[in-house]
């Protein structure tokens, strides 16, 4: 039994041991959708990127009702940070464009998983990072707004206030990285180890 | 593509459709997986369809790519049977001689389910008769590389079954 010649001859006494698949069924099976993550990956960017265009859309028409005050500025800011995202969301689709699983040898078709998740994920990385202070300067432009731009620089002025903010951006960023890093980790990191792991297996 | 193609595709799928379920068998564990996996094969080997020549050989194609979609096709990896389902084997199984067939293919199904994704690859195409320059391109390594792993994954699997 364990010679090739004899686990080829086990292995052949079991070729039909499968439930074939019809012909109608294959061809159903082509109108599918993809289940591979990449597959889900583009569907969740492309309901995010019209999701987005929805919001910025109703945003901008609510907005074209109000008249010039604090509220409609909220808003005009919001419609900004959603076109900055359309930019965010086209370059996700067009790095998840990039990968092809099923073009060369199993070792290059790794090579290429590795690199263009990595380049995904850093870049998913980069993006947030560049976020968290524009999340963060928003709310103090909201704050100036609600309180006055006077009120707001005279309480600009106060040593506490500053020290509150700055303690407050301290901890907004810190926890911000950590929550993406994690967030990271957990949706690619045990794929870029396991992928990682294989390369090694085959270089080895 | 036209409707002829996807016929065409079609056909060549159902001639060849037991390598596919042979990679998922060894790849997936439960009946939906190995239906979810067949399906993302089928699909890969119709987005590629148009790129297929026909250079190489159907099966050496079909294998590139339903094995690519089985390791690197991005689905979960790195699961492994746990060695209490060989045991269940062995209780499912009677002691009727006819069974005998059945029961050492359970057994080296079990066994190659134990190896890396990488090492059920070769074995699997090794089992196949695909020839090991194949095999090697396949998998992108040398032939000489093809031929110490094979050694090694033959005593794995010697190990696993004793």
């Amino acid at each position: 039994m364990e010679e090739l010649e004899d686990l080829k001859q086990i292995w052949r006494s079991h070729e039909q041991g499968y439930e074939p698949k019809k012909e109608s069924e294959i061809a159903v099976m082509l109108q599918g959708r993809s289940n591979s993550i990449i597959g889900k990956l583009k569907r969740n960017v492309w309901f995010e990127l019209i999701f987005t265009i929805a919001c910025s859309v109703a945003l901008l028409v609510y907005a074209l009702t109000l008249e010039a005050g604090a509220i409609m500025w909220t808003i005009i800011s919001l419609i900004v940070l959603f076109t900055a995202y359309l930019f965010y969301y086209v370059k996700k689709l067009l790095l998840l464009g990039k990968f092809d699983a099923s073009g060369g040898n199993i070792k290059s078709s790794l090579e290429n998983l590795y690199q263009k998740l990595t380049v995904y994920v850093n870049f998913y990385r980069k993006s947030y990072t560049v976020l968290y202070p524009v999340y963060f300067f928003l709310g103090l432009f909201f704050g100036a707004l609600e309180t006055g731009l006077d009120g707001f620089i005279s309480r600009m002025q106060e040593p506490k206030t500053v020290i509150t903010l700055v303690v407050l951006m301290g901890l907004f960023f810190i926890l911000g990285f950590v929550a993406t890093h994690f967030y990271l980790k957990k949706l690619y990191g045990n794929h870029l180890t396991k992928i990682k792991e294989l390369l090694n297996e085959l270089q080895g | 593509m036209t409707e002829d193609q996807e016929k065409s595709f079609v056909k060549l799928v159902n001639e060849n459709q037991g390598l596919i379920h042979k990679v998922c068998i060894l790849y997936e564990t439960d009946k939906e997986a190995r239906n979810d996996l067949f399906q993302e094969i089928v699909l890969q080997l119709w987005k590629s369809f148009p790129t297929f020549r026909g250079e190489a050989k159907i099966t050496t194609w079909m294998y590139r790519i339903a094995l690519n979609t089985a390791i690197s096709g991005l689905r979960k990896l790195g699961r492994k049977i746990k060695t209490e389902e060989l045991e269940e084997f062995h209780f499912n199984i009677s002691d009727n001689t006819e069974d005998h067939f059945e029961e050492n293919f359970q057994r080296l199904q079990w066994a190659i389910r134990q190896l890396s994704e990488i090492e059920r690859a070769m074995i699997m195409m090794a089992l196949d008769e695909v020839p090991y320059d194949e095999i090697a391109e396949n998998i992108g390594i040398t032939q000489n590389n093809v031929r110490v792993r094979m050694n090694r994954i033959r005593e794995k699997i010697r190990t696993l079954i004793r």
